[in-house]
């Protein structure tokens, strides 16, 4: 039994700390702003592996170990379980979620009638703060593999919102 | 939440009682007088350029909520005029009408005020504009891409919007 806290508490907590290492810790290299924030990804996911896979066995293979977060962890943190896997059986694989929900509220700037219309720089920026965002749960996926014994590498596609997909690299 | 009287994430929008477009205008303002949003579905005729509108717009119902609030008759102690407070509380107006339109407004404890105008056959819109503030604070307060203060453009929330507005009566 855990204590609750207010969802959006936690929405707000993410897009502060996103925006603040960014804008002002540090505000011109994006890289290291996005490997920050990845980095906190991973410490809580690693905590949260842990506290999740409690009562549970060893995991087999891989593939068990992906399917635990494509089912059990994703519905203990987004409440919905990963809506599409996909695998090379090569060690990648995609993990499509059609509705994510750290990314519903967000909606790009629409060019409005006076002036300042859709110039590819704003669209640009705008992308790369959406970008921003998922480093984070790229991060909570590293983690919890690693805990798990898996290393591995996580990336993020957000060619459809709200929909978006984390590529998992398993380093051989 | 105690703005909504403890109901779940947001309460149910009103029962549709019509369709088509009866709404004519929605303006949005923040607490300094910066018009945030406005939208127009049906306005035949524009009198104003639309700065003194949203100028006009907003002296008038900051002036009518002073108004009311000083002769108001069963409120003996008149407190802070302009403070905004939870609707319902003190003494607020929330609609006129005339023969041609109705407008009806909100304002939150955080200053936003909403003000939608409709046609003058129209029932009480408390509910509705509660629930437009639920749909602003779902898409333009918790969307990182928004800085309060400006101009709202969230796709979400003018999507969202139109589809709701189209559903009042």
């Amino acid at each position: 039994m855990g204590r609750e806290v207010s969802e959006s508490c936690i929405d707000n907590l993410l897009m502060e700390m996103v925006s603040t290492y960014c804008n002002r810790f540090y505000a011109n290299k994006p890289e290291l702003a996005a490997r920050r924030i990845e980095a906190i990804g991973y410490q809580v996911g690693h905590q949260l592996s842990e506290r999740y896979t409690m009562e549970r066995p060893r995991f087999t293979d891989h593939l068990e170990a992906i399917k635990f977060i494509c089912k059990d962890f994703w519905s203990e943190l987004f409440k919905k379980q990963i809506d599409n896997l996909k695998t090379n059986h090569r060690g990648t694989f995609v993990l499509q979620d059609n509705h994510f929900r750290w990314l519903t509220r967000m909606s790009i700037d629409q060019s409005p009638e006076n002036g300042a219309s859709g110039e590819p720089s704003i669209i640009a920026d705008d992308k790369a703060v959406e970008s921003m965002h998922l480093y984070f749960p790229c991060g909570i996926i590293r983690g919890a593999l690693s805990n798990l014994g898996i290393p591995c590498a996580v990336s993020a596609d957000i060619s459809n919102l709200p929909a978006c997909s984390f590529v998992v690299r398993i380093k051989a | 939440m105690q703005f909504f009287g403890g109901s779940e994430i947001s309460p149910s929008p009103p029962v549709p009682t019509a369709t088509g477009n009866n709404a004519h205008m929605m303006y949005i303002f923040n607490r300094n007088g910066v018009c945030l949003l406005y939208r127009e579905w049906n306005r035949p005729l524009h009198t104003l350029n639309s700065q003194q509108d949203h100028k006009l717009m907003f002296g008038l119902l900051f002036s009518l909520k002073s108004l009311t609030a000083k002769m108001d008759p069963t409120n003996a102690e008149k407190g802070n005029l302009g403070i905004p407070q939870l609707p319902g509380q003190g003494c607020s107006f929330h609609s006129f009408r005339t023969n041609t339109y109705k407008l009806s407004f909100m304002e939150t404890p955080s200053g936003i005020k909403f003000i939608l105008i409709t046609n003058p056959r129209t029932g009480d819109l408390r509910e509705t504009l509660k629930y437009i503030y639920n749909l602003y604070v779902e898409y333009v307060a918790k969307n990182a891409l928004y800085t309060p203060g400006t101009l709202i453009r969230c796709e979400l929330f003018n999507t969202a919007l139109d589809q709701y507005v189209r559903s009042i009566a």
